[in-house]
């Protein structure tokens, strides 16, 4: 009897002993399928990259005038209207990845590359624009581009493919960017390459073409309708560039840091590499050891720039933000540009955003720009014809810039307004007048819109 | 290279929780979309381009 007891007693020791070993085990497997299961709700709910379609919409309308314009040597009318629209879609395909595509037209009218074809109505003057077909042209450009984040957010890949063409210049483009991010999101790397391949279907002053290969020089309409007056044994120094490609390669480094929870700042570095016809053909120039020839007022080019076929540039810039208080965010920046074309440039800007009220803020900014001549600028009617390199585009020339902005925009966090299905999240309006100490200036007026998908 | 290594060593690490003004739609470091046009024309007009994240060269007839 005290045998079957003891007997008993050690099953039920052992009942108890297996009712602990299936607690423990019920609990670690507990712990375990717990933890597995939020690391799964990690994986399954983390933060998409962008929650919903965005749509933007950018517009501007931009206009400039000056006494310097390169289409006519350096003198004449520079006054130019363009007018741009582009539509931005970003499309969130998963957590991870975004595609965005970028589709725009820009539409311009030109007094200067009017006068590419000065005599196609009425007396030639550089400083009167022309009717001819140069008058305007359309460029559009479509860009599609594919990012992707890691799990961790920590890393962003980032592609994207281009095409622009416009009745001169034909672009395809193609380029790529990695970025990392360290330092709990407080510090971020990033390189960015980009390759363009471009061609130019060169478009020349219409009075040197008679004078390119099997050309009928001074037997061409042009020169027996019209009377040149000066010298009359027109005989430009020209031929035409052999190849018209431009291919262009840019490397760059990026580099940010959040400093203080008010405060963040970033470098960037970039680095291009330019090869091909890097001159722009329609652009005259007039020598001074030959002598000048006219049709009207408009004198006949002695040739067009020549440009060396590379160069290089290098650019490094960097922003400082300050969050100064829930009023006020002032944003600089400030940039150092070299080439070697002899060009060195300063860019600094400032832009203090003001918030009026919770949905309206205020923007008015400065520009400080200047920048020294390329070696080979030849200001009007001084280049001579022994030069190997010269152009009288005084977009290469000296000079200092200054521009004044002023914007407003209007953001509603909760889309109230809506269009079919998109809401609308924000406007921006803005107005920037640009002056250099010469006799250029222009104005453009811009304007984002910001939709969001329901 | 000074900004970098101060940067990096002297700052405290801003945590998710303290970046409510850091996110601040006006603080970004990158160019705003608005300012997109204005920058594509001081790349037309101005021999300097780059380091901004506007174009650097290629895509355009321009300088």
């Amino acid at each position: 009897m005290a045998g079957k007891q003891v007997e008993a007693a050690a099953v039920i020791d052992k009942i108890k002993i297996m009712k602990r070993i299936i607690i423990i085990f019920c609990l670690i497997a507990f712990v375990k399928s717990y933890s597995q299961t939020s690391e799964g709700s990690t994986t399954e709910y983390k933060k998409r990259v962008l929650e919903t379609t965005e749509i933007d919409f950018l517009s501007s309308y931009y206009t400039q005038d000056g006494d310097n314009a390169a289409v006519s040597g350096g003198i004449g009318t520079e006054e130019l209207t363009d007018a741009t629209g582009t539509f931005v879609v970003s499309i969130p395909l998963n957590d991870d990845d975004i595609l965005t595509i970028d589709a725009g037209v820009s539409a311009y009218t030109s007094a200067s590359s009017s006068n590419i074809d000065p005599f196609d109505d009425g007396p030639a003057d550089p400083f009167q624009a022309s009717s001819g077909a140069s008058r305007s042209d359309l460029w559009g450009n479509v860009t599609g581009s594919y990012s992707h984040s890691s799990d961790d957010r920590n890393e962003i890949w980032s592609t994207k493919l281009s095409v622009s063409t416009e009745y001169d210049y034909f672009s395809a483009g193609l380029g790529g960017s990695y970025t990392r991010l360290f330092n709990e999101k407080n510090t971020e790397l990033s390189i960015s390459g980009n390759v363009y391949i471009d061609s130019w279907n060169a478009i020349y002053p219409i009075e040197l073409r008679p004078f390119g290969e099997n050309g009928n020089r001074l037997n061409n309409p042009l020169f027996t309708r019209n009377n040149i007056t000066g010298n009359t044994n027109y005989n430009p120094n020209f031929t035409p560039f052999d190849s018209e490609g431009r291919n262009s390669y840019s490397l760059g480094f990026g580099f940010s840091q959040i400093l203080h929870k008010n405060v963040q700042g970033s470098l960037a570095l970039d680095f291009v590499q330019q090869q091909g016809l890097l001159s722009t053909p329609f652009q005259r120039v007039y020598f001074s050891d030959v002598p000048n020839s006219f049709i009207d007022n408009f004198q006949l080019a002695d040739d067009v720039e020549k440009l060396p076929d590379s160069r290089f540039k290098v650019a490094i810039g960097g922003r400082l933000n300050w969050y100064l208080n829930e009023v006020v965010v002032l944003r600089t920046f400030y940039r150092y540009y070299f080439d070697d074309w002899g060009i060195t440039s300063h860019t600094a800007s400032i832009e203090a955003p003001i918030k009026i009220t919770d949905k309206f803020t205020l923007y008015p900014s400065y520009r400080f720009y200047n920048q020294t001549a390329a070696d080979y600028f030849r200001p009007y009617e001084t280049a001579l014809s022994t030069d190997e390199f010269y152009t009288s585009d005084y977009d290469l020339s000296e000079y200092n810039a200054n521009q004044f902005g002023f914007g407003i925009s209007y953001t509603d966090i909760f889309t109230k307004a809506h269009i079919w299905k998109v809401g609308l999240k924000s406007i921006d309006l803005k107005f920037y007048q640009y002056d250099r100490d010469t006799s250029f200036s222009s104005s453009i007026i811009t304007s984002g819109f910001n939709f969001i998908m329901d | 290279m000074a900004f970098i290594t101060t940067s990096l060593f002297s700052c405290a690490v801003v945590k998710e929780y303290e970046k409510v003004n850091i996110n601040d739609p006006d603080m970004t470091l990158s160019e705003k979309k608005a300012d997109r046009n204005v920058t594509t024309a001081h790349s037309y007009r101005e021999a300097a381009v780059g380091a901004n994240g506007g174009k650097t060269g290629g895509g355009c007839g321009c300088n």
